[in-house]
Formats: structure tokens, C-alpha cells, sequence
């Protein structure tokens, strides 16, 4: 071995003993023992990968709704804390060190990220120690027991679940006369699939009639074929449920064509954020938590969005309210369990959600649905590149998928 | 004093040095443990990758895909019936109603890495250069497809969840080891040896006898097979995995550390493993606060700045990795001792 290669070879152990003692050495603080002991929540979210945008709004206005609960005197006379630990773009052994530091730091309830398959690590790091799991935005069904069987009891989330979100929307479709639909399923995520499946479900029921089905996929280059199909068709509307880069491919490639047809996403397609100037986007319609636009129905909604601004995290679509609702329901279960955090107990007064308010309104929950159904959406309109707010709208019926 | 024979320190090196993050690990909080298991599954898959690219030579961009499968095989079938029958509604009856052990998963995920790479290794192994890389990364697409889309076999495109969390200290140092030493007697074996020869001169190799296609073969089927037994450990550490987290990245991430640590030797592709890991868990735990003389925190995103900074730094300044490529002799420090 010469001289030059051994001392490579030294130094990079040394460097990797240095990097195992820092580590090492890097001990987790304890939780307080006073008599009126905080209640910690840990929030296990990802600042700047790709679930950013939908973690950081949700967290800041979840920090917003602990300030205004602490100044109320807390719950039973205990403060609620929030304790964060980064994921660094939901790496599952960095998501999972934070679940178990925040768990080690005393956290009664851990919170996770928007998305269940990024966030399983975090909530079976949970579930598996009798920990209440909460995510703030997840929108399917897989945020309980049909994901994570007989542990899932401990797992919610204060998202819309798809089928809710889906039957919504052809309710609203229905209701503006809208007799014939053409869908476009983006099949990248499963509340993708679901939101349409749900849609062409109760639209049916309602008398509607489907006149075509494309699909297409997030990273797949087939979003223009997909809208090329989809024009050829002449429907009352167009039903797709969307976002990331294939969002604005679908609107403006739909519009290039010279097509007017209204356009009908779910809250996926929340914000203007992603509108193009040519064309500019109209005609088109989603249904989300919140309108972000300074004209949502509640004066509570547009008195978190004025704090949200003053802090500086101004909102870019409504999915900041999962955040607040999260801990509104959460305040609400442990009130319900008198004082307690056990996890076990919260799931069961949870299931037992039946139009409980929050603060962006009421929502329910089921044995089965662990995923928000039975809240009021806020129906959003652009046009030429404006939001506006158009209506409420709530499911009557959850399609079963 | 006399010069230990090579073979003690070419095993006892890597093996000592694995034993000891294993222990050092289990000093270290709940939270951090993980970063010390996760560097210890990474020198398992590192090592099945070297046992075929760095003693035949021959670029491979595909053992991840026995490392997915032995993940997916062993995460299936130790998920609790139960359980299953709730979750993977759409799986094959046979592997829904049946969970086997810790162990046995283990050794299964071995043995389909085995013979999936056996299967797959006997058209390709006649390649070599740019189309051997270039056809084991469609073995990769290939397999990676199948997994996402076919939820027959398992959860398709989403997490698979509720796998028992088996992989702690003692697994994981113990499967390193594992990985190690079957290395180690593969290269010291007649037939690693023939492929090593194959690898410095084919041309040479293939007249006094040597059969390429044979001992790449069987490199490759080792290798899938040590590959499949770390997919076994990578998913019993994590309890639970999606087909992203055994694709792209980490295919990239451990060929990395194979070739920062040294390309040719058993003892690089340790040193390369448990460097860039190290640095990596240092760099991400630095992002949000650590502690070395005083605290100091990263901005956030600097962790993939530094680590692929770094790593091309190592490879400008030693093209052939920390290691040299060399296995670790004791003969330098020995006489210093005299």
C-alpha cells in the first residue's frame, strides 16, 4: 500500500469518526416534568422538497392557531407546544430519525407530511408506540386502517378525502348544467385517480353522462396527447384532477386549441401560481379548503390568511387550513377524552367526528374514512388569469371506490 | 517481525471497522442509531455491487434491482397475514396468506436476488463496456416497472407498509459481515481470481482457458444474490418501502461510494460506504443544528452541495478512489512497530 493511499484511506475514517461522534455525541432533550406539562406536538415536515409547498403553509398556519389557543388559556390549562424536525425531502431515514427525536423529546402527537406514502415512516414510527399519527393534508383513504391495518386506528388526516372531494365536484358540474363530461386522470398519485373515479361515479348517479375517459401521467410527456383526445370530444365540461407541470400543459393546451370548454379541477389545481399569460387561463373551476383570493365566506379563514401575510407565509392555495383545522380537531378530541393524549383514546373520539367544527368549518370522520369527508369547499373561478370565489359546495354522497 | 498474510487483514480490516460503527451505533440516541444502521446496510449493498463490478470490471447500473427485489420478497412475506389480507387486497393468494420469519425472509430475498440475477445474467453477461451498462440499466427500468405497476406481487405504486423493524444493531453488523466475508472468499477463490484476470487483460485471460461469459455469470449471480440479502436488511431497517427508494438514486448513491472508496478492492467499497454515508448523515443532521466544539447549522440544501462537492473532489485529486483500489495491508505500520 503507499504512502499517498494510506493516508487517503485514514482520512476519510477519520472524517467518518468525526462525522459518527458528532452524531453520536448528539443527545435528545427530555420533555419537562412540571405538574401542567405542555401538550407537544411533533411535526415531522419537509421545508424544501417536494412536499414544501404543501407542508410549510400548513405548519404556519398550524403555529398561528397555537398562539391564539395558548392566549385562550390552552386546553384544560395546558399549552400546546409544537416541536419540528425537517425530513429534508422526506428521506425515509431522515423521516424516520425525526419521528423517533420528536418522540424522544416528549411529542404526544405526531404530525407528518401531505403525503401517506412519504409519510409512512414517520407514522408507523407513531402508531407502532400508541401514538397518535396527523397529517394535514393527505386526501385519500389511505391515512388509517386500509393502509396501516389494525395500527391505521391511530392514523387521520385533516385533508379531503378524494371521494368526498370528487362527488363535490359533480355536484357543482351537475348543478350548473353541465350534462356530459369528458375526463382526464392524471394516474402520478392516488388521489389523482380517486378525485375522477369519484367524479364519473356520482356524476353518473346524477344523470350525467361520461363522453370520454384519457389518461395521462405526472413526468410522462403525454399530457398534449391526452388533451389532443380530449378535444375531439365535445363535453359540457372537462374533469381532470391535477397539478405539478402537467397543470398548466392541460389548461393552456386545452385553450390553444381554441376549445372554451369549462375546465373542472379538484384542489390540486388550487392558486394562480401556475397560470399562464398565453393564453390566459378562464373558464376554469376548482374546489379547495379556502379561497386565498380575500374573499372566502368565513371571517375566521380571511382573519388566518391576514395573520398568515402578517407572518409573512401569505398562502398560495387553501391548503393551509389543513393545518389549522388539524389542531382545531385535535384540541376538540382531547377535550372529548378529558385532558388525555393517549393515542388509543383520541382515535376513538376522532371516529366519532360527525360535523365537528373547525376553523375552516365543519367535517366528519368515520371508522372507515379516517380522511376528512363532509366539508363545505370552496368553489374557485379564473378568468383571464383572476380568482375569484364562486360558491360552497359539499357532498352529499361518498362514492365508494 | 514477518508480514501477516494479506488474507487476515483483507478480512479482519473491513470486518473490524464494520463491528465497530455497529457498536459505536448503539452508543449514539434512538434518533440518530438510524443513521449508523442505514451506513451499515449501505456496506452490504456496496459490497454485492463490488462483487460484480469491481473484480470483473464491468459497469452495471442494475443490482439495485435485486436489491428491490429482495426488499419487496422479504417485505411481503413478513408482513403479518393479517394484516395483509387488510392492505394488499390484490396480491397472489399464496403470498397473502403466508408470512414466514426474520430470517427466513432474509434468505429468501437472497435467493431470488440469485436467481433473478442468474436469469437475467445469461444474455447479458456476454456485454461488456457501454452495453453492459447500458442493459443492465433496462434491467433496472424493467424490474422497477414491474414492481410499481404489477400489484399481484406486491403494493405496486404505493408504500408497502407494516414490515416488521428487525434490522437493528446486531442485524445489521451482522449482515455486513455477512456480505464481507462472502466477498472476501469469492475474490480469494479460483474462480474470483480467474475474473479478476479477465478484468485486467480479457483478451490474455480468454487464451490460457478462462470461460468471461461463465465467471461473470457467477459474479453476477453472487452478487444479485448478496444484493437480494441487503434489499432483506434495507427494508426490515426502514419498515416499509416504495419502488422510488430502490431505484434511481440509491443506484447512483452506492455506485458512488464504490467508486470514491476505491473500485477494485472489498476494503474501498467498505471505506466508500460508511464515508459517504457518514458524511451524508453528518451533512443532514448539520442542517438542522450539530454539535462538534460549538453547535452550527447548514442552510438548508447544503448537504447534496457538499456531498457531491466532495465526492468530486476525491475523485480529481484520486481517480481510483480513497483506497487507491488497494486491499488493506498491515505491513506499513508493522515495521513502524519494530
Amino acid at each position: 500500500m503507499t504512502k499517498t493511499t494510506r493516508w487517503s484511506a485514514l482520512v476519510a475514517l477519520l472524517g467518518a469518526a468525526v462525522a459518527v461522534a458528532a452524531i453520536a455525541g448528539t443527545t435528545s432533550s427530555r420533555a419537562g416534568t412540571d405538574a401542567k406539562k405542555p401538550i407537544v406536538i411533533g411535526w415531522a415536515f419537509d421545508s424544501s422538497g417536494n412536499m414544501a409547498p404543501f407542508d410549510n403553509p400548513a405548519l404556519a398556519a398550524a403555529k398561528i392557531r397555537v398562539k391564539q389557543i395558548n392566549a385562550k388559556g390552552g386546553v384544560g390549562g395546558r399549552r400546546l407546544q409544537i416541536k419540528t424536525c425537517n425530513t429534508q425531502g422526506n428521506n425515509p431515514t431522515t423521516a424516520k430519525a425525526c419521528a423517533v427525536s420528536l418522540l424522544g423529546q416528549g411529542s404526544n402527537i405526531i404530525f407528518t407530511t401531505c403525503d401517506v406514502d412519504y409519510a409512512t415512516p414517520v407514522v408507523q414510527a407513531a402508531i407502532n408506540r400508541g401514538v397518535l399519527a396527523v397529517a394535514p393534508c393527505i386526501g385519500t383513504d389511505q391515512m388509517g386502517p386500509k393502509r396501516f391495518a389494525a395500527k391505521g386506528k391511530l392514523a387521520f388526516s385533516f385533508g379531503n378525502v378524494a371521494q368526498d372531494e370528487g362527488s363535490a365536484m359533480a355536484q357543482y358540474a351537475w348543478s350548473r348544467g353541465w350534462k356530459s363530461a369528458a375526463l382526464a386522470t392524471n394516474t402520478y398519485l392516488v388521489y389523482f385517480k380517486n378525485v375522477v373515479q369519484a367524479f364519473d361515479i356520482r356524476f353518473r348517479q346524477l344523470g350525467g353522462k361520461i363522453v370520454d375517459r384519457e389518461s395521462y401521467a405526472t413526468g410522462a410527456n403525454n399530457v398534449n396527447s391526452a388533451v389532443t383526445r380530449l378535444n375531439s370530444h365535445k363535453a359540457s365540461v372537462y374533469v381532470t384532477s391535477t397539478a405539478f407541470g402537467e397543470l398548466p400543459s392541460f389548461v393552456s393546451g386545452i385553450r390553444s386549441l381554441g376549445n372554451k370548454t369549462p375546465i373542472l379541477n379538484s384542489w390540486a389545481g388550487d392558486g394562480t401560481y401556475w397560470a399562464t399569460n398565453n393564453p390566459k387561463v378562464t373558464n376554469y373551476y376548482c374546489v379547495t379548503y379556502a379561497s386565498v383570493f380575500g374573499d372566502d365566506p368565513s371571517s375566521a379563514v380571511r382573519a388566518m390568511i391576514a395573520s398568515l401575510k402578517k407572518a409573512g407565509t401569505a398562502p398560495g392555495t387553501g391548503g393551509f387550513l389543513g393545518g389549522a383545522d388539524a389542531i382545531d380537531g385535535v384540541v376538540t378530541a382531547i377535550k372529548r377524552a378529558h385532558g388525555s393524549t393517549k393515542g388509543s383514546l383520541l382515535s376513538a373520539q376522532l371516529v366519532k367526528f360527525k360535523r365537528v367544527p373547525v376553523l375552516g368549518g365543519r367535517i366528519s370522520f368515520s371508522a372507515k374514512l379516517h380522511t376528512v369527508f363532509g366539508r363545505d369547499y370552496r368553489v374557485i373561478q379564473i378568468q383571464n388569469n383572476k380568482a375569484s370565489f364562486k360558491g360552497l359546495v359539499r357532498a352529499k354522497v361518498i362514492p365508494k371506490l | 517481525m514477518r508480514r501477516p498474510p494479506g488474507a487476515v487483514t483483507e478480512l479482519l480490516g473491513p470486518a473490524l471497522l464494520v463491528i465497530l460503527v455497529g457498536v459505536v451505533g448503539t452508543t449514539a440516541s434512538a434518533s440518530n442509531e438510524g443513521y449508523f444502521l442505514n451506513a451499515l446496510v449501505s456496506v452490504a449493498i456496496v459490497v454485492a455491487i463490488y462483487v460484480f463490478v469491481g473484480i470483473s470490471g464491468v459497469l452495471s447500473f442494475g443490482q439495485i434491482s435485486f436489491v428491490a427485489l429482495g426488499a419487496f420478497a422479504a417485505g411481503v412475506m413478513t408482513v403479518p397475514v393479517e394484516s395483509k389480507k387488510g392492505v394488499l387486497t390484490s396480491i397472489f393468494p399464496l403470498l397473502r396468506d403466508h408470512s414466514i420469519g426474520n430470517v427466513p425472509s432474509l434468505l429468501l430475498a437472497a435467493a431470488l436476488g440469485g436467481v433473478f440475477a442468474f436469469l437475467v445474467g445469461l444474455p447479458l453477461m456476454r456485454l461488456s463496456g457501454l452495453a453492459a451498462g447500458i442493459a443492465t440499466f433496462a434491467v433496472l427500468e424493467i424490474t422497477h416497472n414491474v414492481l410499481r405497476e404489477w400489484t399481484k406481487i406486491g403494493p405496486g405504486a404505493t408504500t408497502l407498509a407494516l414490515v416488521p423493524e428487525t434490522t437493528g444493531a446486531l442485524q445489521a453488523t451482522l449482515g455486513a459481515l455477512v456480505a464481507i466475508t462472502v466477498a472476501f472468499l469469492y475474490q480469494r477463490s479460483r474462480r474470483g481470481r480467474l475474473l479478476r484476470a479477465s478484468r485486467e487483460d480479457p483478451a490474455v485471460a480468454r487464451s490460457v482457458g478462462v470461460n468471461i461469459h461463465l465467471e461473470r455469470l457467477l459474479a453476477f449471480t453472487v452478487s444479485g444474490a448478496l444484493a437480494g440479502f441487503a434489499g432483506g436488511l434495507y427494508v426490515h431497517l426502514l419498515g416499509s418501502i416504495t419502488t422510488e427508494q430502490v431505484y434511481l438514486e440509491l443506484t447512483f448513491l452506492t455506485l458512488a461510494m464504490l467508486v470514491v472508496g476505491g473500485l477494485t478492492s472489498l476494503w474501498g467499497a467498505v471505506v466508500g460506504a460508511l464515508a459517504v454515508s457518514g458524511l451524508d448523515s453528518f451533512l443532514s443532521r448539520a442542517e438542522s443544528g450539530v454539535h462538534v466544539v460549538f453547535t452550527f447549522t447548514l442552510p438548508q440544501g447544503t448537504r447534496l452541495v457538499f456531498l457531491a462537492a466532495i465526492m468530486a473532489l476525491v475523485l480529481i485529486l484520486r481517480p481510483s478512489g480513497l483506497t487507491g483500489g488497494r486491499e488493506l495491508r498491515l505491513r506499513w505500520s508493522l515495521r513502524r512497530w519494530r
